[in-house]
């Protein structure tokens, strides 16, 4: 494994002079210690054990510091520590001839910096969990191919007939130009389905998104997991798990590489926001997920490459018939359990107008901003989401 | 009195070394977890201890009064190794935060910045010598509190008649006169005690605990206890490391992880409330106070509480520790985190009955003396 460490040996600075460390005076100087005498063993002789302890304790310190105050409150200086911390652990375990289970370990540790921590050195920490990633690819042997869900088959017909009313169904239409896209569309905020739009993407062709796909890329990368089956409940978690974990322990049976596999539609170009805005989530569960009728303070396109979902729109000029939560934290989401409305406690709720669909692979809705959407899968299900303004 | 320290000591201020002339780095060769209690000084201090993460004050009431600084001591003025010491005759109350020093003297209240070499004191304020407010502990001061972020101080209704405060991570927690507790700051972890999530900006009376009299308070990173008249212990706020005393997924999903990696663990996750349920129940956060159970059941005469870890004396000379235990702050030798309150043996194995507890954010503070037999 040492042909590992060469590797982050190179994608590292060449010497301790060279590797920043500035912080404003948001950080203690205790904290700065810390850190420059992790980057001080770093180039040192100093034993891994020791080098992985104290990369703990400024990664210990700073993960409490994350948890202080709301989210947006929380000072980039210290996810910039979390960052370094991390970077300083996941370095020191894979220096003295790692087994799997620490390399494993280190890309753990980088995924919680890429989930938690700010952009450090370049994104120094997504170089290193690439190299990782190659190194526990050798070490792996080949897998079965009994996991194959076809993605590539794509339905002509609905398999889900009768499911949607047609006079209710979100109307579709086929690669529009992005004068008529805006005009008609996005200028008077009308959802529409695409159709055709995503047929060059990579996930359909070159690289077609299956479980086994799904594992040998992307497999030990620790992803946030939604347990629960709607976040409206009060044993809703959120957790975090390897793709590996969450597919064994829900499927059966944040990750670059995958975005290699999609592609921005053109039409996001029609906004206001830089292409550094827009905010990219992929979506993979199992059938029967659903997430409760809510809405977003941002336009979204929801793309559909594996499996398909039912998804009903509600206009915002009906959202007092859709009784959302009074509290702060979900004052976005609607009391009512749209497949399964209580009539006395929400009467205004059948009333209210909507269009609804079946997303199949190959579709792009265009969900406006602040459109209520309710979505349930009807199968396992892999999507991919585009937030922009 | 005997000072004993265990936990996190990077910066080497849970001991204080005998022989001086040590670098002044935090090498490895130094115990950064100190697990089982270490004896703070050869002879017997008669002060008291305030610790930040990474240093420790001691403060001497004795002759000398003096505040002795432990730990990381880059950029203070006398720029030696070892302790150092500030002079502050006449000080009769000491606290310190990762930035400043705080120090009250019948006559004013100052306020040193540690991370500067200063020859004055960053803040400060006169107080009136022959106030009734003279037995006042920091950081409660005349007229209100001091914090180490700025403002420094921030006024307090004289009607809520203060008696002791104590400042968590980001939440205040009061106890009055009359013995109702008051708190207010973030609530996102339901530190504040009324039953939800939201932050408060006044000192807000925690209604659940109306009616009974409180006889002392503490404030941890995201948890807050209370002590009742009778003794027993009220908690609320974050469990993620069991620092609640109640049970926590989080700790046996670990203790399970080491056993069998293929097993389930429990379903039922309650966040809020506490309810009872008929599966195993797990606590993440208690927004409502709870009752914790001490077993065997006992009076609890003083507790103190650190980021994520609880500890507290009981009346009998007990010492017993719950939550984070990763920088051996919990005194068992180990460094595993519990949520179940544990009586740390060194204690009563040394004949040594315990008085006080004083917790740093990582690490922990007992004053013991020696067992008397009658």
């Amino acid at each position: 494994m040492t042909s590992l460490w060469l590797k982050i040996s190179a994608a590292l600075p060449p010497n301790e002079e060279q590797f920043p460390l500035t912080f404003s005076d948001k950080v203690p100087l205790s904290v700065v210690e810390m850190l420059k005498l992790a980057r001080k063993q770093l180039y040192g002789n100093t034993t891994s054990a020791s080098q992985i302890l104290n990369a703990q304790i400024i990664v210990d310190y700073s993960w409490e510091r994350l948890n202080m105050g709301t989210w947006r409150d929380v000072d980039k200086e210290w996810r910039r520590v979390y960052s370094y911390g991390c970077l300083f652990k996941a370095v020191a375990l894979c220096r003295e001839n790692p087994l799997e289970e620490e390399i494993l370990q280190a890309i753990r540790t980088c995924d919680m910096a890429l989930l938690m921590g700010a952009a450090i050195m370049e994104n120094l920490l997504q170089v290193i969990v690439c190299i990782l990633q190659t190194g526990i690819r050798k070490l792996a042997k080949e897998e079965d191919n009994s996991e194959n869900i076809e993605a590539k088959k794509r339905r002509i017909a609905s398999p889900h007939v009768g499911l949607i009313k047609e006079d209710l169904s979100v109307p579709r239409i086929k690669c529009p130009s992005l004068e008529s896209f805006s005009a008609n569309h996005l200028l008077p905020l009308k959802p529409v389905i695409l159709e055709g739009i995503i047929d060059h993407w990579p996930a359909f062709n070159k690289h077609p998104w299956s479980i086994e796909y799904l594992r040998s890329v992307a497999g030990c990368r620790t992803v946030p997991v939604e347990v629960g089956s709607r976040y409206t409940d009060e044993d809703w978690s959120q957790t975090l798990l390897t793709v590996n974990e969450f597919i064994d322990k829900y499927i059966l049976n944040k990750i670059p590489e995958l975005k290699e596999d999609i592609r921005i539609p053109d039409y996001c170009c029609l906004g206001e926001g830089d292409e550094d805005d827009i905010t990219v989530n992929a979506w993979f569960g199992p059938q029967g997920t659903v997430s409760p009728l809510h809405q977003d303070p941002q336009q979204n396109f929801l793309a559909q490459v594996v499996g398909s979902k039912y998804i009903r729109l509600y206009s915002p000029e009906d959202t007092a018939k859709l009784y959302p939560h009074d509290s702060q934290l979900l004052h976005n989401t609607s009391q009512v359990e749209v497949e399964n409305p209580d009539a006395e406690r929400f009467p205004e709720f059948v009333k209210a107008p909507y269009q609804e669909c079946v997303l199949q692979p190959g579709d792009v809705l265009f969900i406006p901003v602040k459109h209520w959407h309710y979505v349930r899968s009807l199968e396992v299900s892999f999507s991919v989401s585009f937030w922009w303004s | 009195m005997r000072w004993f320290g265990f936990g996190f000591n990077a910066f080497t201020q849970t001991y204080v070394q005998e022989k001086s002339g040590e670098e002044d780095s935090c090498s490895s060769e130094r115990e950064v977890k100190v697990s089982v209690p270490v004896e703070l000084h050869s002879h017997a201090l008669r002060g008291r201890i305030s610790a930040s993460w990474s240093r420790t004050a001691s403060l001497f009431l004795d002759q000398d009064q003096c505040v002795y600084l432990a730990g990381f001591c880059a950029s203070i003025s006398s720029g030696s190794s070892g302790p150092v010491t500030v002079d502050t005759s006449g000080c009769k109350d000491a606290i310190i935060s990762e930035t400043h020093l705080s120090l009250a003297f019948p006559d004013r209240i100052e306020s040193w910045d540690l991370q500067s070499k200063n020859e004055a004191p960053s803040w400060r304020m006169e107080i009136n010598t022959q106030s009734e407010n003279s037995d006042l502990k920091l950081p409660l001061v005349p007229g209100g509190y001091i914090s180490s972020k700025s403002p420094v101080f921030h006024s307090l209704s004289s009607h809520l008649q203060a008696k002791s405060l104590a400042l968590g991570g980001e939440h205040a927690v009061l106890l009055t006169v009359a013995g109702a507790v008051y708190t207010w700051g973030q609530g996102s972890h339901g530190q504040l005690g009324h039953g939800g999530l939201v932050p408060e900006e006044e000192p807000r009376t925690v209604e659940a605990l109306w009616g009974m009299s409180m006889r002392s308070v503490a404030a941890g990173g995201w948890h807050s206890i209370c002590i009742g008249d009778g003794g027993d212990l009220y908690v609320w706020g974050w469990n993620e490391s069991g620092q609640l005393g109640l049970p926590s997924r989080g700790l046996r999903k670990t203790s399970q992880q080491k056993t069998d990696p293929q097993e389930e663990p429990p379903s039922k996750v309650s966040t809020c409330l506490g309810e009872e349920l008929h599966e195993e129940v797990f606590i993440s956060i208690q927004a409502f106070p709870a009752l914790v159970d001490v077993s065997p059941p006992c009076e609890i005469r003083t507790v103190s509480c650190g980021s994520r870890h609880t500890a507290a004396v009981t009346t009998t000379g007990c010492l017993y520790t719950w939550g984070w235990g990763e920088y051996g702050q919990l005194g068992h030798q180990t460094t595993t985190s519990l949520d179940e309150p544990q009586c740390v043996e060194f204690f009563s194995s040394q004949n040594l009955h315990v008085v006080d507890v004083v917790c740093g954010p990582w690490n922990t503070f007992t004053a013991a003396v020696k067992k008397e037999v009658h």
